[in-house]
């Protein structure tokens, strides 16, 4: 469905010297610096998948998605989504996708959401019973019914959020895009978009293709995720393969009987590589990998009396933390995108 | 193109309907328009009631050129009427959306900031038109009406195509130009006879922001001044020309936006 080789979007960008000497300069000479905000990427999705992609800001994922969607040139590489070139042939292309931007409204600010979807329904030729069928569905999954006949600008931004996504469904898309649609929404829309989502996936067989800095979206939707960082995919896989590579790690805190020295636990986990720190004089804290659970456990259990276990796993949203800070660490300055 | 067309009309029913939501609103502006229109009429007669004729031009013709000048010019405000491209599409970002259509781009935004209000200008111009011929007995004949609407395409096409040249100037650079607003003064010209002006002006309205042809040669047909009637027929060639080079010059823009994006 999607196919993606090697695909690159380099932007020059102007250097302005500073102070008014330099911006006399400029005038003549123009110093640009070539920054590559999308390097080298390929991917393949099938029908039906829904996948996200994550990755600080500037990391790349507006310029790739504004290439799979066709807004922008791809500098080098090939996308193939839906038997079409999405740059070159636009008009036919977009017909077949929807797109929602988070940040951005599809409807008329002085319309209400139904004159909206009407004028839509024009804009892609769907006029017919089907159509119309299709678009109560839409009103009725997303629960729209209440609101839709009044202006767009009077509605709530939870509102307008699940019109949103009406809207860019309205021609019924096999591929549908979303950049951060929920930023700022409350968390009973949140799940309401989300559930809405899942079942046009599960009825619809619609791909979905998620951009989002909300960890909880990707764990409630998708099951594959392309983690991107400064124009590169540095990982794609299922999540529970990313949790393995970036959240292998467990923090178990044990609660002894007894004052316990750092030191002393240390003797007898010696098998294990692991971290001890100390918590408060009773407790103590033991990182390491998941895989050693049982054996850790079970070495201090035998050795100590025990009076607490707290065992902490590391969720979706820190094993994030920890690919944002470890790859900004080794790859320098993130670029612009 | 049958889409386009189809989608005016939807755009135009989007558009009363929301213009007739707020009554009030609608019957201000409709009483504003109608004075506004007004003034302006008075306001040319009072300037030429002064200045009997310019260089062998007398009041009426003037009168009569500026008539027809505001016909095309409605036309124009009512279809081109996105003097804020750059702010509202690019730099809020709104020719994203606009590229994840499958429509005509240009034809898009043209629908969005559509204006059916400035058609008032038109009935203004048809009475000045009215008002200065009975002045100067100017006879129609059957065939004029006829010319009258391809003239007056014609000359729409070339303010467009001007106008549509402006605006791609936002997807080369977004600080703000001069030229707008230069363009908006230099087009003023075009509704006096383009003879009063020295050289270098009368070329620069002729040929390159050909702005006579919006006014003054179109109207020298219906004055029959008939060493001039050359250029009446120009005029659809112009339009063209100009309307080609503005859609060209649009092009290559989304083209280099598609490049940079931001």
């Amino acid at each position: 469905m999607i196919k993606i080789t090697n695909l690159e979007k380099n932007f020059r960008i102007h250097q302005a010297r500073s102070g008014l000497g330099g911006a006399f300069r400029d005038l003549f000479q123009r110093e640009y610096r070539t920054v590559h905000a999308v390097d080298s990427l390929t991917f393949e999705v099938e029908a039906g998948e829904m996948f996200a992609l994550i990755g600080e800001n500037g990391a790349g994922k507006s310029t790739t998605i504004k290439m799979l969607t066709g807004i922008l040139t791809p500098s080098a590489g090939e996308i193939e989504i839906n038997g079409f070139d999405p740059h070159k042939q636009r008009e036919k292309y977009v017909q077949s996708i929807g797109v929602v931007f988070g940040q951005r409204s599809q409807l008329w600010w002085d319309l209400s959401p139904l004159e909206s979807f009407r004028l839509l329904r024009r804009v892609y030729h769907i006029e017919d019973e089907a159509g119309l069928k299709w678009q109560e569905r839409l009103i009725e999954e997303l629960d729209l019914g209440s609101f839709i006949q009044q202006p767009v600008r009077k509605l709530s931004l939870g509102q307008r959020m699940r019109c949103e996504v009406a809207a860019a469904l309205m021609h019924k898309p096999k591929l549908l895009f979303l950049d951060e649609p929920t930023v700022g929404l409350d968390v009973l829309v949140k799940q309401k978009i989300r559930d809405f989502l899942k079942s046009l996936n599960e009825t619809e067989q619609t791909t979905v293709l998620l951009t989002t800095h909300d960890v909880s979206d990707i764990e409630a939707l998708c099951k594959r995720v392309l983690v991107m960082d400064s124009g590169k995919l540095i990982f794609d896989g299922q999540l529970d393969e990313l949790k393995q590579r970036w959240g292998s790690k467990t923090e178990v805190v044990f609660q002894f009987k007894r004052k316990i020295g750092k030191e002393e636990l240390a003797v007898s986990l010696s098998p294990f590589e692991c971290e001890i720190n100390p918590v408060s004089e009773y407790a103590l804290a033991v990182l390491f990998t998941h895989d050693k659970l049982p054996l850790v456990l079970s070495a201090v259990m035998g050795s100590f009396e025990v009076t607490d276990v707290a065992i902490a796993e590391t969720s979706t949203e820190q094993i994030v933390r920890n690919i944002y800070s470890t790859t900004s660490e080794t790859n320098g300055v993130a670029s612009h995108g | 193109m049958g889409q386009v067309i189809r989608l005016f009309q939807d755009y135009l029913s989007q558009y009363f309907k929301t213009k007739l939501t707020y009554r009030v609103n609608f019957i201000t502006e409709l009483v504003s328009n109608l004075v506004y229109e007004l003034l302006n009429l008075v306001f040319i007669l009072v300037v030429f009631t002064h200045v009997p004729t310019i260089q062998g031009w007398t009041l009426y013709e003037i009168v009569f050129i500026y008539g027809y000048f505001l016909v095309p010019y409605a036309l124009f405000s009512m279809f081109f009427g996105f003097w804020d491209f750059n702010e509202r599409y690019i730099i809020r970002g709104e020719m994203d959306r606009i590229l994840t259509r499958p429509v005509n781009h240009l034809a898009q935004i043209s629908l969005e900031s559509i204006a059916p209000d400035r058609l008032f200008g038109v009935i203004t111009g048809v009475i000045i038109m009215f008002f200065a011929g009975s002045k100067l007995n100017l006879d129609l004949s059957w065939y004029d009406p006829i010319i009258f609407l391809l003239l007056v395409f014609s000359s729409t096409l070339i303010y467009g195509g001007i106008y549509t040249a402006i605006a791609s100037v936002s997807f080369y650079t977004d600080s703000r130009t001069g030229i707008a607003p230069m363009v908006w003064n230099i087009q003023n010209y075009g509704r006096y006879p383009v003879d009063i002006y020295n050289n270098a002006i009368s070329i620069l309205l002729k040929w390159i922001l050909p702005f006579a042809f919006v006014g003054f040669y179109p109207s020298a047909y219906f004055l029959k001044k008939e060493e001039l009637y050359g250029y009446t027929m120009l005029t659809p060639v112009m339009g063209i020309i100009f309307f080609t080079l503005g859609i060209i010059f649009w092009n290559q823009g989304v083209k280099k936006y598609s490049g940079a994006g931001s």
